[in-house]
């Protein structure tokens, strides 16, 4: 009884150009049901026979189309990109003199006031919040790139 | 804060314990500040903050410290009380 409803289900979805997954989805569990029942009727057979056939010939057509919605991949290489770019845009950072092992305090002249400065603009750059006894050890931009991607699973 | 700059200076216990409760109400500054709606008053604040600090970065009694870090923490406490008011 349940095949025969899942059976006129899945050919009313192939019928109006239906999406691989669902078609792939509903002849599984279709076929799992059907395979499962002790009892085989003669009509289950055949409409088993009939919902291979249909979704064989309308399969080639169907497209995937599933979207969703998120943020895009973090990389090393973005997440470089984007830390220089917000140092670039401190005023008291002087953009020749940065490199990604330059030395907050000892190569660039800057105060621990201006580190703490420097996280904020970090955390607010990727939208997540960086604990006060992690943040003051982090002291070159090769080391804020490197936490980053500990703390979002970047691995290349 | 004493000596922060000079790396072979070793901090006594009470120094570093104080820097880091500067370097802590600055941070927690920093965050509230970011919470207010106003983006000039946001800009207004963050500058504020900042100059206070650097005013007094070279101070080196701890009492002049301590003064100073809790006078931040009324002021910490002030805005976040105002916050609360102007959200609800």
């Amino acid at each position: 009884m349940a095949s025969r409803v899942l059976a006129q289900c899945v050919r009313s979805y192939t019928q109006r150009s239906a999406r691989i997954i669902f078609g792939n989805i509903t002849a599984r569990a279709a076929a799992v049901s059907l395979s499962n029942q002790r009892h085989f009727c003669f009509n289950a057979r055949s409409q088993r026979k009939a919902l291979t056939a249909q979704i064989k010939v309308s399969s080639p057509l169907v497209q995937l189309c599933r979207q969703y919605g998120d943020l895009p991949p973090l990389t090393l290489d973005t997440i470089r990109e984007r830390v220089l770019y917000v140092l670039k845009l401190y005023d008291k950072i002087n953009p020749e003199k940065l490199t990604v092992a330059s030395h907050f305090m000892k190569d660039l002249g800057l105060d621990s006031l201006d580190q703490v400065e420097i996280i904020m603009a970090m955390e607010d750059e990727f939208g997540f919040e960086i604990p006060d006894a992690e943040a003051e050890k982090l002291m070159t931009p090769q080391e804020i790139v490197q936490y980053i991607a500990d703390k979002k699973d970047v691995y290349e | 804060m004493a000596a922060s700059r000079l790396p072979p200076a070793a901090l006594t216990l009470k120094q570093f314990l104080q820097r880091q409760k500067v370097l802590c109400l600055y941070r927690t500054l920093l965050r509230t500040i970011r919470l207010v709606p106003n983006e000039a008053d946001r800009q207004y604040l963050t500058s504020w903050a900042r100059d206070e600090f650097k005013r007094n970065r070279g101070a080196k009694e701890e009492d002049a410290i301590r003064m100073m870090v809790s006078q931040g923490n009324l002021h910490l406490q002030e805005l976040q009380r105002t916050l609360q008011l102007a959200k609800s």
